[in-house]
């Protein structure tokens, strides 16, 4: 606290000394002060400031107790005036504040003009240069007269400078150190003159080794052996310089170019080369096909693309396109632009190389033709019927079904108008009968000896039985026996009876068909549960067998004329009955399921054999007069031929027709077999069967027989053999029937 | 009982496996695992059953074999990669931490072929397991070279760097070099894509795509990492190839490379041979792997020396320098078949011979419009030591000066200017000026267009120059790599060898209906009507057919007297004979083709399912193809026919 205090009194003094001088407090405190200095190194008793000095500070002491008492004072009493301003109201006069030294104004210059930043030309039209802190106008000095200026102009006054003190507006005058200060200071030197920026380094410890030592430690081992760890770390080092790794520092962009001059090393890869078998499974890429004539940048005109096709191929994808080029002629050769899909292709190509994946195909470079079976001449395989030799007209609607008679001099057909005719062979009709009214005729059969003349026909559930009367006497009288014989076997044969005794519906109701019909020729009727839709005859004549497929358990019955007796052999069946036959010379029963047929022993009531045709639907088959074969024709279109012997499977597969196969028929005595469709077209083969083994039949088709017209979507319904004759007869939808010959 | 088996376990479930569990396997990324694929040659398969194979229930599209991907798991270059990955990482890291300075020190360690060209692996062991022999490789090289080519031709991009297309150039040059030093190329074919080549290397026949010197278009999407990944294999591939193509001729390899000629555009010319067997060019001949048998040798030899003797006349000859093709077959033996039944082995060739030879005294010098890269190639690998060009097209030139007497042949591009007349006078100061006006001629050689060393080369032989001259409409070229297939439309054949009798009948039909207007209208719609009659014989008019059909012999002939009798009384007066003829043979082809249908749907019905289909898809490839040769035969008829006309 000692030397503010000191120096405010000093400042004090000071004030109270020069209170009228111009000169700056603080100059003269720095003149002071150095005074001081001056008297303190100069001066001989320096200690009479030291011995002031405690008297002075009592003195300030007490000067601070007053002080300190007046300021209690003023706290008291306001430190202002109250007096009245030019209006009359009351106006606080502050007395002037003293800028002590702990002041906050502490550079303020009592002296100075406060105008600020404003030039002084001003206040050139004005008597003052300014104002003070108080307001007070500073007065312009005043100016001397011409000769004074000239005066001045002549003899420089020390320390003159030219410039005018803003401040003060007084001519600005440095002292002779002041410009050496600026100069320094312009010059970028240290302002202060005598400072060493550079001192002499005075060693705090000496660098003289002393003879002693200080301490009496043994020299400690490191000091006089190499590291180990070091020696190992430089052998480190060693070994990666010798190996490379390390190599010497080398600017980047140089360590640049080295490494692109650098070349690969040549070498023969294939020095030791040694074949290996590639493995099986290795498919080489293919190559690309060498180019072709249309590829020519000058083809020969042929290979142009007209106008249309070029529309064609800018028109179609380029996903489609056949080729991904069009062929262009150019009458020279500068004239070839650049193919703009060149990189897409090669692109491609690569794409190709590693994401197709290869498959090995097998191309097979043959001629088709020599997949074809080398067939027979149909010249060599006649006779055949080739041509339509008859049309029998006469039934309304479709006729459905036709048969020979055994002796092949008549032909009996069935139709949808419900009758039955029977026709001679020229295409005269000899005989009809209408047997039912609303059930079209879906079935007529000739009993096959020769000895009878006996014609089974079926319309809806009821079998009919009649004798035409177009042979002799005898004949028919014959055949009348064989009919009547069974009436006796009816009424006395014991009606069965189920297990609780109630009396059981015979499968088949045996009776006349009425006098109207009797006449006509029909003399018997039998009545099963269903609607019949086949019938077939055994060879002897004496049993028939019939198939209603709507008929569920007894869809199968057999039937024996003579004993006017009708049987169910099969207790259920499993899925629709289509058809049965008898086996031709064995004790054999076929019946066909919609899939499969069935080959029982009727001796020993067993299923010998399943065959599957394979077809979906089968719409008929026939039995070899030989026995050991079966001609099989379905709905899906097939013709199927099974070897019992061979397999279950069939033998051989026919397709020749564009709809299905309606019926399907072996010759009785010449090796062929025919089957009708409903694309209106028979297809006669030509199928031997050997009796040895190990041969297996030819089948050779020969013919496709056309002529009936399909009639809402059905064409050829039946076929029959003539016994002996290469001559069928096939039954149209068209409502004709048609010899062939 | 037996353990049930589960499904996945056992068969083609086992040997396939799916792409992204290959990927999973081997731990990698599925663009390194495309290079990898790419490189080891490794493709998908097809399973015969998709359904067996894949275990999930998704139906997924590529499947490798397990064994493949197994033999990958082994590969060296699979830790380069992983390598490369954990690089990535560091640098990646290190740039997240803001550290550059030890980014860009990593990044400098790592291999980034797509921006140096220089990769820090080397594909040398997989070209060895790939290509076991050097002959497996040749097999391999048609798309390495059209590769490379293109590449060669590519300006570089921020995805194709300059060095890769740099070494793409360098290493096609070297490998024309081979072919130039070993005469070994054998075809080559001016296409509208580019310019084929092909060229025989011991024994392999190698085909390739040039494109012509134009800027390619990239359209689409391309992914050039993809073809980069195939470049960086053929340009292995190539400089080992090189390697022994050079050495087998007694070559060094690499051959010495002039930077200063190459930046002149030299191209082929910045390259010298080195080697001990290059002074004198016949015992290089010896060098190469097979010997010629000891009797086709003395064949070439003597041919060899024919063409010295020629030479030699050339040279003393002056400028009369005779143009024609050396006649050397005679001294290789022809294998014909004495009796039928044999198989047909190939037939020596004399390749080799005087194929490489072609050029041998002949001078050329190239005008400015032609593309001088192909024509130098391909002279210089026929023999032809000289070749000069325009200053224009670069550096290189046996002589930039047009007027040298030396030169023998010209070739030109360009439409002759319609003052020819003044080129004979102005012909005889040629010596003094340098240059030659538009349409000046150097008396004493051969003005040809480009096509004519094509064609001469494919031939075999130097073709006819006035076919060739300069204006002239060019006779179409033709490529020398298609197989004359029996049946399949040669244009260079007449066309009256090769239409089969029924389309010659019809094809002479129109001519006469075209010669005899009016006249004949008549007899044309019988005619027509006739085969209407024909075709639907299945039709309406059945019964008559068959009873034709099924008749004897005689009772056909007795109709058709009928039908003949019928035509002539119509039409006595106008027919000729020749025309009734004509008919006949007509009517009779018809009867034939019916008849064969019919026979052919009895065959056909007899085939087995899986028999029938094949058949039809032959039948159908085959009906195919010819439509489209019946096509061309049409066109050229009636061209032939425009001709004709436009002559009389």
């Amino acid at each position: 606290m000692a030397p503010p205090r000191l120096s405010k009194k000093r400042k004090d003094v000071a004030e109270s000394d020069e209170s009228d001088d111009g000169l700056a407090g603080t100059a003269l405190e720095g003149v002071l002060s150095d005074d001081e200095d001056n008297d303190s190194g100069s001066e001989s008793d320096p200690n009479s400031d030291d011995f002031n000095d405690p008297d002075d500070d009592d003195v300030g002491n007490d000067f601070d107790a007053t002080s300190i008492s007046s300021a209690d004072d003023d706290e008291s009493k306001p430190n202002y005036k109250v007096v009245k301003d030019a209006n009359g109201n009351e106006r606080y006069e502050y007395a002037e504040i003293d800028p002590v030294y702990d002041s906050d104004d502490s550079d303020a210059n009592e002296k100075g003009n406060t105008i600020g930043n404003i030039p002084l030309s001003f206040y050139d039209s004005y008597p003052h240069i300014g104002y003070d802190i108080n307001g007070k106008k500073i007065m312009r000095p005043a100016t001397g007269d011409a000769l004074d200026a000239l005066l001045e102009t002549i003899e420089i006054p020390k320390g003159w400078t030219g410039l005018t003190d803003p401040q003060t507006g007084k001519p600005l005058e440095l002292t002779r150190e002041q410009l050496e200060l600026l100069r320094r200071l312009q010059t970028s030197q240290i302002p202060e003159e005598n400072y060493d920026p550079y001192p002499d380094l005075i060693p705090y410890f000496t660098s003289i080794e002393e003879k002693m030592p200080l301490s009496s430690a043994p020299e400690p081992k490191r000091r006089f052996l190499p590291s180990k760890h070091e020696a190992k770390r430089v052998a480190k080092l060693v070994r990666a310089i010798k190996e490379g790794r390390i190599l010497p520092y080398k600017p980047p962009e140089e360590r640049e170019r080295e490494k692109g001059e650098e070349e690969e090393v040549h070498y023969d890869i294939w020095a030791n080369e040694e074949a290996q078998e590639r493995h099986i499974m290795n498919i080489p890429a293919p190559k690309l096909a060498p180019p072709g004539y249309d590829l020519s940048y000058n083809p020969p005109p042929e290979y142009l693309p007209t106008q249309e096709e070029k529309e064609a191929w800018e028109k179609m994808d380029p996903e489609e396109r056949e080729k991904e080029y069009l062929p262009a002629k150019f009458d020279a050769l500068r004239k070839v632009p650049g193919y703009g899909e060149f990189v897409k292709e090669r692109f491609e190509r690569s794409l190709d190389l590693y994401l197709a994946p290869r498959v090995r195909k097998n191309r097979l470079n043959i001629d088709p033709n020599s997949l074809l079976p080398k067939l027979p001449s149909p010249e060599e395989l006649k006779p055949f019927p080739t041509v339509c030799q008859a049309i029998f007209k006469g039934h309304e609607g479709r006729v459905r079904t036709v048969s020979f008679s055994p002796d092949g001099e008549w032909i009996a057909s069935g139709g949808d108008d419900g009758t039955v005719r029977v026709w001679s062979l020229n295409g005269h009709q000899e005989w009809v009968a209408r047997i039912s009214t609303e059930e079209p005729v879906q079935v007529v059969r000739w009993r096959p000896n020769k000895d009878t003349f006996i014609l089974a026909a079926v319309a809806g559930e009821d079998i009919f039985f009649a004798v035409p009367p177009l042979v002799s006497g005898a004949l028919e009288k014959a055949s009348r026996d064989v009919i009547d014989l069974g009436f006796g076997h009816a009424t006395n044969g014991a009606v069965p009876t189920t297990a609780d005794g109630a009396k059981k519906e015979p499968p088949a109701k045996w009776s006349r068909p009425g006098s109207k019909l009797e006449a006509a020729g029909v003399l018997l009727k039998a009545t099963v549960r269903s609607a019949i839709k086949t019938l077939s005859w055994h060879r002897r004549g004496d049993f028939l067998c019939t198939v209603s497929p709507t008929g569920q358990r007894s869809s199968v019955a057999v039937h024996t004329l003579s004993k006017h007796l009708s049987q169910i052999p099969f207790r259920r069946l499993p899925g629709l009955a289509q058809a049965a036959h008898f086996h031709p010379s064995r004790p054999y029963f076929f019946v066909a399921t919609q899939r499969m047929i069935r080959c029982y022993d009727l001796q020993r009531q067993e299923l010998v054999k399943i065959l599957q045709p394979g077809a979906r639907w089968i719409s008929g088959f026939d039995v070899h007069p030989g026995g050991d074969n079966l001609i099989v024709g379905s709905y899906d279109r097939r013709l199927l031929w099974h070897d019992l012997d061979l397999s279950t499977r069939p033998y051989k597969t026919m397709r020749f027709h564009t709809e299905a196969v309606r019926a399907v028929r072996y010759h009785r005595a010449l090796p062929l077999f025919a089957d009708a469709s409903d694309d209106g077209s028979l297809q006669i083969f030509h199928g031997k069967v050997v009796s040895d083994l190990m041969e297996n039949a030819t089948i050779v088709p020969v013919k496709m027989l056309r002529g009936h017209k399909i009639v809402s979507k059905l064409g050829v319904l039946d076929v029959d053999w003539h016994p002996r004759h290469p001559w069928c007869i096939s039954a149209g939808a068209d409502g004709t029937c048609r010899l062939w010959a | 009982m037996p353990r049930i088996k589960k499904k996945g376990q056992a068969g083609a479930a086992k040997n396939y496996v799916t792409r992204n569990q290959a990927i999973r396997k081997l731990q990698i990324t599925l663009p390194d695992f495309r290079k990898l694929c790419i490189w080891k040659g490794i493709y998908p398969r097809e399973p015969r059953s998709k359904k067996k194979v894949s275990k999930s229930s998704t139906n997924s599209t590529t499947f490798y074999y397990a064994k493949d991907i197994q033999y990958l798991l082994h590969e060296p270059l699979l830790l380069k990669f992983r390598d490369q990955k954990s690089l990535e990482k560091k640098i990646s890291k290190a740039l997240g931490r803001g550290d550059v300075t030890d980014a860009a020190r990593l990044e400098s360690n790592a291999a980034r072929p797509e921006k140096t060209g220089k990769p820090r692996y080397t594909l040398d062991h997989v070209i060895r397991e790939r290509y076991p022999t050097f002959i497996d490789a040749l097999r391999d090289l048609d798309d390495c070279l059209s590769m490379l080519f293109l590449f060669a031709n590519l300006p570089s991009t921020s995805s194709v760097p300059a060095k890769m297309i740099a070494r793409c150039e360098r290493l096609t040059l070297e490998f024309q070099h081979y072919l130039i030093a070993s005469h070994s190329l054998t075809k080559s074919f001016l296409s509208i894509k580019g310019i084929y080549y092909q060229a025989n290397i011991k024994g392999e026949d190698v085909l390739w795509l040039v494109p012509y010197k134009f800027n390619q278009r990239i359209v689409g999407d391309i992914d050039f990492r993809i073809m980069g990944t195939f470049v960086e294999f053929y340009m292995t591939l190539l400089s080992f190839v090189n390697f022994r193509l050079y050495t087998s001729l007694g070559l060094k390899y690499p051959p010495k490379f002039d930077q200063l000629k190459d930046e002149n555009a030299a191209e082929l010319g910045a390259f010298t041979l080195e080697g001990m067997t290059l002074v004198n060019d016949e015992p290089q001949k010896q060098i190469e792997d097979h010997k010629p048998d000891p009797k086709v040798q003395a064949a070439v030899n003597k041919v060899l020396k024919q063409i010295d003797s020629k030479a030699a006349n050339g040279d003393g000859a002056g400028d009369a320098v005779e143009v024609e093709g050396e006649e050397s077959n005679d001294t290789i033996d022809k294998f014909e078949p004495a009796a039928p039944g044999g198989d047909i082995l190939p037939q020596p060739s004399n390749l080799g011979g005087s194929q490489g030879s072609l050029f041998s005294n002949c001078t050329f010098y190239l005008s400015r419009e032609t593309p001088r890269q192909p024509l130098e190639f391909i002279l210089k690998a026929f023999g032809c030591k000289r070749v000069g060009w325009d200053a224009v097209l670069g550096d290189g030139a046996f002589t930039t000066n047009e007027l040298d007497p030396a030169i023998t042949h010209q070739i030109v591009d360009r439409p002759p200017v319609q003052n020819a007349v003044e080129a004979e006078t102005e012909g005889d100061d040629n010596q003094t000026s340098q240059k030659l006006g538009a349409n000046n001629r150097v008396p004493g050689r051969v003005y040809l267009q480009p096509q004519w060393v094509w064609d001469s080369v494919n031939d075999g032989e130097l073709k006819e120059p006035h076919l060739y001259a300069p204006g002239t409409s060019l006779p179409p070229h033709l490529s020398p790599f298609v197989k004359a297939m029996p049946g399949a439309y040669d244009p260079t054949m007449p066309l009256e060898e090769q239409e089969p009798e029924r389309e010659a009948l019809e094809a002479e039909d129109d001519d006469e209906e075209v010669t005899a207007e009016g006249m004949d209208i008549a007899e044309d719609d019988d005619a027509e009507d006739d085969d209407a009659e024909n075709d639907d014989f299945e039709g309406v008019s059945e019964d008559e057919e068959e009873e034709v059909d099924g008749s004897d012999d005689d009772a056909e002939r007795q109709r058709e007297l009928e039908a003949e009798l019928a035509g002539s009384s119509v039409k006595s007066k106008s027919i000729s004979k020749k025309a009734k003829a004509k008919e006949d043979k007509l009517k009779a082809l018809s009867k034939k083709s019916r008849e064969d249908a019919e026979e052919l749907e009895r065959a056909k019905g007899m085939l087995s399912k899986k028999k029938r289909k094949l058949y039809e898809q032959m039948i159908y490839t085959n009906t195919k193809k010819n439509a489209a040769d019946e096509k061309l035969r049409a066109k050229r008829r009636r061209l032939e026919k425009e001709g004709k006309r436009a002559k009389a």
